[in-house]
């Protein structure tokens, strides 16, 4: 029983990670349409940025924000230096211009910083808490906790506020949008700025418990997209739930089974998903008559 | 000049190209204050381009667009519904994914006060929109949608209303419902600028009417001196 405990607390821990970079996903895609191949190389730049700033003697709560900000930079030079100028580049060019910015951003990381792996100590300290027979790491609540702030965020951020819906409208359809006076170009720097930062937010907190290096952002994208169909392209709702289940399939058949099946146990769940429900748990059946 | 007499639209000398292709070759154009002026012609006469020049989401090479009396030309597209134009583009456009509810209060997106008056309007013309408003708009039949995209561009509570082929895909029943709300819009005040197919329906509700032809226009005056007139009965009423 407590052993079962245990896995549960890693799967979720693990899960929120993959849930908080499908977030990132979602929101980009909420904006334009584009799947953002780069978003894992996001979670990369916020951890590498905070271990070198701690590194440097810069306090924990300095460096954390400053990761994040500099995470969101990095997305707003992404927008406009690579994806505006392509102007109206059909989707699959933009796609494609995102895989070209992972393969950029992960060289420059390793010019930047090192090759080397990085941690740092857990924000509230690295003593496991007790759990009816199971032991957690205080750094997994932050992970837990960042990632439903996030989801809770963009929730409400996509629905009630102005710049949501605008972000929203923008990725319906852009010409509409600009019709009914939505500055689209400031939407989609909006979404791009926002997802990078949610990326680094992700990759600060997940440090200290999945440590971090210049190439870990290709496994990281792969599983936060896979968390984004398994919930549904476009729901926040869908990646947050999309993202735990993988990491609680992914630690139950590394606990029970062997941890060299849980990559794929993880795939194998989402490819019957696709099969039977496409729109993945949490999509919308979009319908467009003409 | 007075305020009085500047009209609301003025275009003068408009030129628009895709790509190297011009397709208007220097249109003069005016819509005063409470007028409906209907624009009528064949496919690919280039006014449904024309009406994006006005709404901004078509570029301009040469020319002036004048809402009463500023230069509205290198206006950025987003600005221009705030300044008071709404478009209800050809083909809809409506946001699919999003819900009736929903498109219809991004109609009113650059607007600060309460949507809600305004939107209550919309389901008394077009009452089918409120049984629907919590569905997407994707699934709405193609008369619906078209309700939906001018009851979006009412939303924005527009002095200068761009209508692009309101009465496309619609059954007839309906076109006379749409046509019915176009009249009622000019008596609350609202100045429409309509593109029609219907060549005879448009003319007989505008005040005056403009033909289009390969990037130009090449006949204007009154709306019963255009139907009455031999080359438009010939060329556009089938008659």
């Amino acid at each position: 029983m407590s052993e079962l405990l245990q896995f549960l607390i890693s799967g979720i821990t693990v899960g929120a990670i993959y849930a908080a970079i499908a977030l990132g996903f979602t929101l980009i895609y909420n904006a334009s349409g584009v799947v953002n191949f780069a978003q894992g190389e996001f979670v990369v730049i916020g951890g590498m940025t905070a271990a070198a700033l701690i590194g440097a003697g810069v306090p924990v709560w300095i460096a954390a924000p400053l990761a994040v900000i500099a995470g969101m930079l990095v997305g707003v030079l992404l927008y406009r230096l690579a994806i505006r100028p392509a102007g109206q580049a059909p989707l699959v060019s933009l796609i494609i211009i995102t895989i070209g910015a992972s393969i950029f951003l992960r060289g420059a990381m390793q010019a930047v910083f090192d090759k080397q792996i990085h941690r740092y100590d857990g924000f509230s300290g690295d003593a496991p808490l007790r759990v009816g027979g199971a032991t957690i790491l205080p750094q997994s609540l932050w992970i837990i906790g960042g990632s439903v702030a996030v989801f809770a965020f963009l929730a409400w951020f996509l629905n009630r506020t102005r710049a949501g819906r605008g972000i929203r409208a923008t990725a319906s359809n852009r010409m509409a949008a600009a019709l009914v006076g939505i500055n689209t170009g400031r939407a989609m720097n909006l979404s791009f700025a926002l997802s990078a930062a949610i990326g680094a937010l992700a990759g600060v907190l997940a440090t200290p418990v999945t440590f971090t290096s210049y190439d870990v952002g290709v496994l990281m994208a792969l599983k936060g997209f896979s968390a984004t169909m398994l919930g549904g392209v476009g729901s926040p709702l869908g990646a947050l739930a999309g993202g735990l289940l993988i990491g609680l399939i992914e630690a139950l058949t590394a606990g029970y089974i062997s941890s060299d099946y849980k990559d794929a146990s993880a795939f194998i769940v989402i490819l019957l998903v696709l099969f039977l429900r496409p729109q993945g748990l949490f999509g919308a059946r979009i319908m467009e008559r003409v | 000049m007075a305020e009085t007499t500047e009209p609301l639209l003025s275009i003068t000398g408009l030129r628009s190209a895709y790509g190297p292709i011009e397709v208007l070759h220097g249109i003069d154009l005016t819509v005063r204050e409470g007028e409906i002026v209907s624009l009528v012609g064949a496919n690919g006469a280039g006014k449904t381009t024309l009406m994006r020049c006005i709404s901004g989401v078509q570029p301009i090479k040469a020319g002036a667009i004048r809402l009463a009396g500023e230069d509205i030309a290198r206006r950025p597209d987003h600005a221009r519904a705030s300044l008071g134009i709404a478009h209800s583009p050809e083909g809809r456009q409506i946001f699919g994914d999003l819900s009736v509810s929903e498109n219809l209060a991004l109609g009113g997106y650059h607007r600060r006060d309460a949507l809600g008056p305004d939107m209550e309007e919309v389901y008394r013309l077009f009452p089918i929109l409120r049984d629907k408003s919590a569905l997407p708009a994707g699934g709405l039949s193609g008369g619906q949608q078209q309700m939906l995209a001018i009851g979006r561009a009412i939303m924005g509570r527009p002095r200068l209303l761009l209508l692009d082929e309101p009465s496309m895909g619609l059954a007839p029943v309906l076109v006379d419902q749409v046509f019915a709300v176009v009249k009622s819009l000019r008596d609350r005040g609202v100045t429409l600028l309509m593109v029609e197919q219907n060549a005879y329906a448009a003319l007989s509700i505008a005040d005056r009417g403009y033909v289009m032809e390969q990037g130009e226009i090449t006949l204007s005056g009154l709306a019963s001196e255009l139907i009455a007139d031999p080359r438009i009965r010939e060329a556009y009423l089938g008659a």
